[in-house]
């Protein structure tokens, strides 16, 4: 297979070069179908539980995704002068007349109703501001007027009053960058009166969305400069290292376009591919390179040379290609979606890649010419010797590990142990706002507006009655056993009957009633039935409007007072406060009023009264016209998965404690517990995937060396290297987030090359010389050599990554070059001294053959 | 070979000639857009001296989800296209049943609006003001309901066909109301607001009222089907009307604070 692979190149390297850039531009001009997703929903798959809920939450209760405006008085004045209230009248105005916004469902001060006494027994419903005020004491009337309700408190006006919001919610999420930048503008041409803040889900993802571009756009150009000057400096041939540039090129455009190709959206995770492929793509030619300007000496014919290189090379080669892209594609088992595509496009590039190698390099470097070739050799070698640091250093690590070997392992044990206790040390915490930096627009408005207000984060938790199909089978029964004693025409009572062999019926209880009216009206018998079987259903009806029974609202009251003494909850809004404060307005106005009225019917002809407002929509907010499902929904004021992992620990424990009476489910919906779940989702779906392709990697090991006990040697490296890092992250109290927990499967993939390299390199050798001594100082040459490069390649191919506006880009460029430096030293320190100490019992069976 | 359909519509335009020729005789000429809006208020709210009528009003959400209210009304007129006096009784949902509202309409001047909710044994005066406010959660305002003031818009007959009048109505007070204008389209024959459109400042239409059904009640053409529609969601209000019945002398002690405590069984029975 090898030599033939080879040969091909060899005789036929035109050909390779047309195959190569047929498949590129082919598979490439796929790229153009690209489509990007910036949606932190969809690290969850369509049909997640958790999140077909939220969907069906946000259906229920015609819930859209918010752009939060903030305005913050300057001087630290009160939001309630003249001058910052106009302003926010004209910006709410402005905002009225946006296409794409939602405007029924706009939330300010000018888009909302007051309901307040006006006089004895006089109640009054009104606009809160529907002009600009026109005298200071008129802005400071509206501040009185909005402090009365708890639904503006804290959520449109600050509790400084320092501040107002605008809640503005648009039709179409993918809009929201052009709708925010519409506001954006308008602000400028406003009074100097008020700060603006910008922020709210859709805009985040939106400028995600742009970053992720930006970071494609210069951190995979700005890895493939590092990397090809990395490689000139080791090799000292441009027309060379060319060659290793054309093999990564092609094989990030070939994947790219594929993934696209195949209908795979852009997402933060597969953005990432290119500037993962680019350094890995590169390794197996720095191999061949490496061995090829150790081997290559003038005169020799270059054709042979590579042939010899490659051949030789091809085993490792491949084993390293294969368990590396085992690593990224044990990614799919992960039960994220964007992870998996991430997980097995890289693990295909890699394969890929290592094919391209094989046959694209012998065919370019067998048709450089032999000026070229010399060129290289002089600038590399003087006086016969490497003239490179590496290979000056080199071989005094080798003596030095030998040497120490005992110290090394004891080394390296302590530190296993100390990590291991740093891994306990681990906080699990994600916040997608925190993934862009500390001083972005969004974190500054994150800020002040979480700082103001009482939380800009929203989750709902969601009470839904189940026993309809109960209620329905009691009532049945019940006008069945109506109808036997009824006065009502038999003809009628068929038609009744036929009532409920119906299906579906969506509000059974309004559309029998109304058959009913209707039939009472038309029957000129005098007949007095229908009155028993309206009474009956009437009973059914108030059944169900569950969310309307005093004791169930007053069990929410409780739970929302609960909330706030969490300290987490900045406040929580819910159709009980809606109906305390109508309670309130319609009985007294004084604050001993602000409670649940005592009868199912007052409630409901307070909500009646509610419904008399401007906007009587709001209330299907928090409950359905059905009354059979309701929500609270939370307001943090901190997006920290951490913090919502409480909550929902605390709500569970008092649910617990304080179980709700009746056939009700308490469900979680919102975003913020959406992210709490593929937290969760990604932090144990890790584990999984790092502990299969943990198994299978050593398995392939085991099973390529014929050895279980180099298997495990293989494996020492990379175990030393994982637990560092995690104990390191563990110790220095950086929060495991999405990119850490992306990294444990890399990492495993990336660094068991270098063991591979060195493993089968040092048996190859000894196998040789039969000699250890010989063997290692055989191995700190051209061996160490190509590990140390490709260390550096990878390493220092990953910090373009730094210069991302993103931080989870920073992240990973940061760990993995971390990661690829720590690997390929305790590859090339551990493993000779492990080997040294050893050395009797591994090389035994060698030496014997 | 004819087909039937285009039979059918050769009969049809043919029949609508004749008619509208005949129709043309009786409309009138260079009638002031103030006229027609004034008689499109007679038509629409003074039919008789008063009324009762059963009303069923279904609301219905962007989600397609029902509400379903039902209640009678109570009208008298006080004077022919001046004061008038309105008691709405809800009896469903049964959890509202007995909630009252009652409106006096002034001609200048604020209407007085009363409450009672019978739950909360409550009679509630209901401030003067804004007016376009929902009508219990339904698409359609109290202004809608009892009428508004002829006076609060000017008025403009921006075009006619065979069959309407099209008139477009500007706010003297702009900040009081949330249209910029609106249209309507007047029946010839009777003076029915048929259809009226409401414009946002962008001009672009957002709500629409509707005519659905128009029949002949004590020889007044009544209307018995409407419909409000949101055009932005599409969620909307159907209104039915049953049981019309005009001049049945209810007597002006019906529309009194007191009687919203008890309201007069034998008014608001129809026989």
């Amino acid at each position: 297979m090898s030599t033939r692979l080879i040969d091909f190149s060899l005789t036929r390297p035109v050909l390779v070069y047309w195959l190569l850039a047929i498949m590129t531009f082919g598979v490439g001009a796929l790229i153009m179908n690209i489509k990007v997703d910036t949606d932190p929903e969809n690290m969850l798959s369509a049909d997640e539980p958790a999140r077909v809920f939220h969907n069906q939450v946000k259906e229920n209760f015609l819930l859209s995704d918010i752009i939060v405006v903030g305005a913050v008085a300057k001087n630290d004045a009160s939001i309630f002068n003249q001058a910052s209230l106009t302003d926010l009248k004209i910006l709410s105005d402005y905002v009225l007349s946006i296409d794409g916004v939602k405007t029924s469902d706009v939330n300010s001060l000018s888009t909302i109703d007051n309901i307040e006494q006006a006089g004895e027994g006089t109640i009054r419903f009104e606009w809160m501001m529907n002009t600009a005020p026109e005298s200071q004491s008129e802005a400071t009337a509206i501040g009185k007027k909005a402090e009365r309700l708890p639904f503006v408190v804290n959520s449109l006006v600050s509790g400084d009053e320092k501040a107002a919001t605008i809640y503005v919610p648009i039709i179409d999420k993918n809009e929201s960058y052009r709708i925010s930048n519409q506001i954006s503008e308008k602000v400028k041409s406003l009074s100097n009166a008020n700060q603006y803040y910008i922020t709210g889900l859709p805009v985040a993802e939106d400028t995600f969305g742009v970053q992720m571009f930006v970071q494609m756009g210069i951190s995979a150009p700005a890895a493939a400069l590092v990397i090809y000057l990395l490689m000139l400096y080791f090799f000292k041939s441009a027309k060379l290292v060319v060659a290793p540039m054309i093999v990564a090129m092609a094989t990030v455009i070939t994947i790219m376009g594929a993934m696209i190709g195949m209908g795979h959206t852009v997402h933060i995770m597969s953005s990432m591919i290119p500037i993962f492929l680019m350094p890995i793509a590169v390794v197996d030619s720095v191999h061949i390179m490496s061995e090829f300007a150790d081997l290559y000496k003038p005169g020799k014919c270059p054709k042979a040379t590579i042939k010899e290189v490659t051949s030789h090379l091809y085993q490792p080669m491949l084993f390293t290609s294969i368990t590396s892209s085992a690593g990224f594609f044990s990614l799919a088992l992960t039960p994220i979606p964007p992870v998996q595509v991430f997980g097995i496009f890289v693990g295909m590039g890699m394969l890929l890649a290592f094919i391209l190698t094989i046959i694209f390099i012998p065919a370019y470097i067998s048709r450089m010419s032999e000026e070229q070739l010399h060129n290289m050799q002089r600038k590399l070698f003087s006086n016969g010797h490497s003239n490179s640091t590496i290979a000056k250093i080199l071989p005094f690590w080798g003596k030095f590990s030998l040497k120490n070997a005992k110290l090394i392992i004891l080394a390296a044990f302590s530190v296993a142990v100390i990590s291991i206790m740093g891994l306990y040390k681990i906080q699990i915490n994600d916040n997608p706002i925190r993934w862009f930096k500390s001083d972005h627009d969004i974190r500054v408005a994150d800020r002040v507006l979480n700082d103001h207000f009482a939380g800009t984060y929203d989750a709902h938790l969601v009470f839904s009655f189940k026993g309809q199909s109960d209620l329905f089978n009691v009532w049945k029964a019940d006008i069945e056993s109506a109808l036997q004693v009824s006065d009502i025409s038999e003809e009628n009572k068929t038609q009744i009957r036929a009532f409920f062999i119906k299906d579906n019926i969506v509000t059974p209880a309004q559309s029998f009633t109304l058959m009913l009216d209707d039939m009472a009206f038309e029957d000129e018998s005098g007949a007095t039935g229908y009155d028993d079987l309206l009474a009956i259903t009437d009973v059914y009806a108030a059944k169900n409007k569950v969310f309307t029974q005093p004791a169930k609202l007053a069990y929410i009251e409780k739970l929302q007072e609960y909330l706030l003494t969490t300290g987490l909850v900045g406040k929580s809004n819910s159709v009980v406060d809606l109906i305390k404060t109508v309670n309130r307005e319609l009985r007294s106005g004084d604050s001993a009023d602000y409670v649940i009225p005592e009868t199912a019917n007052g409630v409901s002809q307070t909500l009646l009264q509610f419904q008399s407002s401007h906007r009587p929509q709001d209330l299907w907010h928090f409950v359905t016209p059905s009354y059979d499902q309701t929500l609270i929904w939370l307001q943090l004021t901190s997006g920290d998965n951490q913090d919502m992992a409480e909550v929902v620990e605390l709500v569970d424990k008092y649910l617990a404690d304080n179980p709700v009476a009746g056939d009700i489910e308490v469900n979680w919906a919102g975003k913020a517990y959406l992210n709490l779940i593929w937290q969760d989702k990604m932090v144990s779906g890790m584990f999984d995937s790092l502990t299969s392709s943990f198994v299978i990697v050593f398995l392939m090991m085991a099973f390529l060396f014929r050895s279980v006990i180099f298997g495990l040697l293989a494996m020492l490296p990379l175990t030393i290297t994982i637990l560092f890092m995690y104990g390191m992250i563990g110790w220095i109290g950086k929060y495991y987030d999405m990119p850490i927990a992306v990294l444990s499967a890399l990492t495993l993939g990336l660094s068991v090359d270098f063991a591979i390299h060195f493993i089968e390199r040092t048996r190859a050798i000894y196998a040789e010389t039969g000699d250890w001594k010989e063997t290692i100082n055989h191995m700190f040459k051209e061996p160490a050599r190509a590990i140390t490069r490709n260390a550096l390649v990878i390493a220092l191919g990953f910090t373009p990554l730094l210069l991302a506006p993103l931080v989870p880009y920073i992240t990973v460029g940061a760990f993995l070059a971390t990661i690829m430096a720590v690997s390929a030293l305790v590859t090339i320190v551990l493993l000779p001294a492990s080997m040294h100490v050893l050395k009797g019992f591994i090389f035994k069976d060698d030496a014997a053959k | 070979m004819f087909n039937s359909g285009y039979m059918k519509k050769t009969v049809l335009m043919t029949l609508m000639i004749i008619f509208t020729g005949a129709m043309n005789v009786f409309a009138e000429e260079n009638i002031s857009a103030e006229e027609l809006v004034k008689k499109a208020s007679l038509s629409a709210y003074y039919g008789g001296n008063d009324g009762r009528t059963m009303a069923r009003m279904k609301i219905v959400d962007a989600n397609g989800r029902e509400q379903l209210r039902q209640f009678t009304i109570l009208r008298k007129d006080i004077e022919e296209g001046g004061e008038q006096r309105f008691l709405v009784v809800f009896s469903r949902p049964a959890d509202v049943s007995g909630t009252v509202f009652m409106v006096h309409k002034k001609v200048t001047g604020d209407d007085d609006r009363w409450l009672y909710l019978p739950a909360l044994d409550l009679v509630k005066r209901i401030s003067a003001g804004d007016k376009r406010t929902s009508f219990v959660g339904a698409h359609y305002f109290y202004e809608d309901v009892s009428g508004r003031a002829t006076t609060e818009d000017t008025h403009q007959i921006v075009g006619q066909d065979e069959k309407f009048y099209i008139l477009e109505h500007k706010p003297k007070s702009a900040e009081s109301v949330e249209f910029a204008s609106y249209k309507t389209w007047i029946d010839k024959s009777n003076h029915l607001p048929m259809k009226i459109e409401y414009y946002d400042n962008n001009g672009k239409a957002y709500r629409l009222i509707e005519a659905l059904k128009v029949e002949m009640v004590q020889n007044i053409p009544t209307v018995m089907d409407a419909k409000v529609t949101n055009l932005v969601d599409n969620s909307y209000t159907l209104m039915a009307f049953r049981k019309m019945q005009y001049d049945i002398g209810v007597p002006e002690d019906v529309f009194t604070e007191r009687a919203l405590r008890n309201p007069p069984a034998q008014w608001l029975k129809g026989q």
